[in-house]
């Protein structure tokens, strides 16, 4: 005799909804003739439900209307242990927050193998899972090997230390400091989205060579793309069979000075790939995307520490962009004369907003406007501090109309110099102040082509 | 009888479910592990387990009213079968058939990167049963816009 098992509740399992291993629905007629169906999703609704989303088998839908009995066979992704699941049909969905999350969800993972819009969500059938019993094994099932991390006491730590940070770099580090030291999540990129290019570009990044700071990528494309523009978590579990986007890669400098472009950074063999939106005052303001070489990287813990550090930051990021109107008293910049007797050599392509030092491509766009905009006044009056006030008044930057992110385009830039080790640097000098530095005689020029 | 093709891919290493249901139109799953033809009929063996899967075999012993979905890891192409069967207790020689299949579908497993121990828990030939299947109809499986389509049936 079998013993009686513990009695199993769908939260124990967990990892048999991420996606990895297809589940398989038995249904009858309503003569009992059996119907056997692969299934692309199953989610948990509540703890008694399930939703099936069943895009091409159309046997089971008719099954269950003439007969709502169904059993459902998973299996855990880490150690492959069996579960049947006795269910009654309930009801269908084809709207609501949960709808859209796997709509979402599908849409991401169709998208990366090349089917973008195929597999095309039509309805959800929920059913109440009647029982859950496991079924025996020879084998003796590996237990799953996780860290045992507590991530609500490792979330309130990070959200501590981004409160304590003032500007857009402090907050941005010690998010991914935090991430690294309380998870041990090793690579992870912050997109900021600018809405003026419908893109998302990355101002921070961790566990990358390059960095990738500065890279974008389209709004609405990729998993970033997908939780950006949805608003909502996306997450792959295994990417074994998924043709990953954007493999091409595309390192080298000589490559960015010509598609004026730059790669945005990735594992060529991760495993696992979650996107949390960033979202502050009702509004998508970027995305934190991780990546991991393991299958199922990402537990639902994660995925509620992660959506819980995410919007702390767009809260942290959107504040200090206000703070950073307020500047600090002046202090005395002391003048640099030229470290060196070389010439800088920056062009500045108007029709782009491109700038190249000295040959190399730095950045485009607003960014662009703002550092060319600085060195030429640099050029005429020598000027090596600037603050964010007169920025966003200069009308002749023509920022865009929302001035939100200027403190991170200013980050982004800085970044971007530091990376590139270039001869032109800029350096915060304290709140909404910003300096400028030239290792060399600058030559600017401006250039329609 | 349904065609070599379809013989061919149900012998190869696919993967073999099973869907049966009893009186009370209650539907179960459960797993074959190995498949073969009769020779010259429209009739197949599965071979299964009953220590693993005893609701399928009680079920099969009731009415004998089966679905088997043979499905290929690789890339998903997939059959329905579908008919009647009669299950008692597997020879020796079935047994040594079966055991020869999970040699072939767990080394394809591994072929596509999965580690032999997430494939081994799902296999079991243990108290072996054999079902005989008069198969009565096929569908094809494989996602896509051909899914769900008969193409081969005892009757027209």
């Amino acid at each position: 005799m079998t013993p009686t098992p513990i009695r199993l509740t769908l939260a124990d399992l967990e990892a048999c909804f991420e996606g990895v291993i297809p589940s398989i629905i038995s249904t009858a007629d309503a003569d009992g003739l059996p119907n056997i169906s692969y299934l692309s999703h199953v989610a948990v609704v509540d703890d008694r439900h399930v939703a099936l989303s069943n895009q091409f088998f159309a046997k089971t839908a008719a099954n269950i209307r003439l007969n709502p009995h169904a059993m459902l066979l998973l299996v855990d992704a880490r150690n492959s242990a069996q579960y049947r699941l006795e269910l009654v049909f309930a009801h269908t969905l084809e709207a609501g927050p949960l709808f859209e999350h796997i709509a979402l969800q599908l849409d991401a993972s169709s998208a990366q193998v090349g089917m973008a819009g195929i597999m095309k969500l039509r309805n959800l059938d929920v059913f109440r899972v009647v029982s859950i019993e496991p079924i025996p094994s020879q084998v003796q099932t590996a237990e799953p090997q996780m860290p045992k991390r507590n991530r609500l006491a490792g979330a309130a730590r990070i959200a501590e230390t981004i409160a304590a940070e003032m500007d857009a770099d402090g907050i941005i580090d010690a998010m991914l400091e935090g991430l690294r030291t309380e998870f041990g999540f090793e690579h992870c990129l912050l997109l900021q989205l600018y809405e003026e290019r419908n893109q998302l570009i990355t101002i921070g990044s961790m566990g990358y060579v390059p960095s990738g700071i500065g890279s974008d990528i389209p709004f609405d494309e990729g998993v970033i793309g997908a939780a950006a523009a949805g608003g909502r978590l996306v997450k792959l579990s295994d990417m074994s069979r998924i043709r990953r986007f954007g493999a091409a890669v595309r390192g080298s400098s000589a490559d960015e000075n010509r598609t004026r472009a730059i790669p945005l950074p990735g594992m060529p063999d991760a495993m696992s790939q979650i996107a949390v939106p960033l979202v502050a005052a009702g509004a998508v303001r970027g995305v934190l995307f991780l990546e991991s070489r393991d299958r199922i990287a990402f537990t639902n813990d994660d995925e509620a520490a992660l959506s819980m550090i995410a919007r702390q930051a767009a809260m942290a990021l959107a504040l200090s962009e206000k703070l950073s109107l307020e500047t600090e008293p002046q202090r005395s910049v002391p003048a640099q004369p030229p470290a060196s007797e070389k010439t800088v050599q920056v062009v500045h392509h108007r029709f782009d907003d491109s700038v190249f030092i000295d040959g190399d491509y730095v950045i485009k766009g607003v960014a662009g406007r703002l550092l060319a905009s600085m060195l030429e006044q640099h050029q005429q009056s020598g000027r090596l501090e600037f603050t964010n006030r007169e920025i966003r008044l200069d009308a002749a930057l023509k920022l865009p109309d929302f001035k939100d992110n200027l403190e991170t385009r200013l980050l982004l830039l800085r970044r971007r110099l530091d990376e590139k080790r270039l001869p032109i640097r800029l350096t915060r000098l304290g709140r909404g102040r910003i300096g400028l530095f030239v290792e060399g005689q600058l030559r600017l020029s401006k250039d329609v082509v | 009888m349904f065609g070599d093709e379809i013989a061919g891919f149900i012998e190869s290493p696919v993967m073999q479910i099973i869907g049966s249901s009893n009186d009370a139109r209650q539907p179960e799953i459960g797993r074959a592990v190995g498949a073969w033809m009769s020779a010259g009929s429209d009739t197949i063996n599965l071979l299964t387990s009953a220590w693993q899967w005893p609701e399928t075999v009680a079920n099969l012993r009731e009415n004998g009213k089966i679905s088997v979905t043979f499905a290929r890891p690789s890339d998903y192409v997939s059959y329905q079968l579908k008919g009647q069967a009669t299950i008692r207790p597997a020879e020796p020689d079935e047994v040594e058939r079966s055991s020869q299949y999970i040699v072939a579908i767990v080394s394809t497993q591994m072929r596509l990167g999965l580690l032999p121990e997430l494939i081994m828990p799902v296999l079991s030939n243990r108290d072996p049963m054999l079902i005989t299947m008069r198969v009565a109809s096929v569908f094809v499986q494989t996602p896509g816009s051909r899914a769900g389509e008969r193409i081969w049936s005892t009757t027209p």
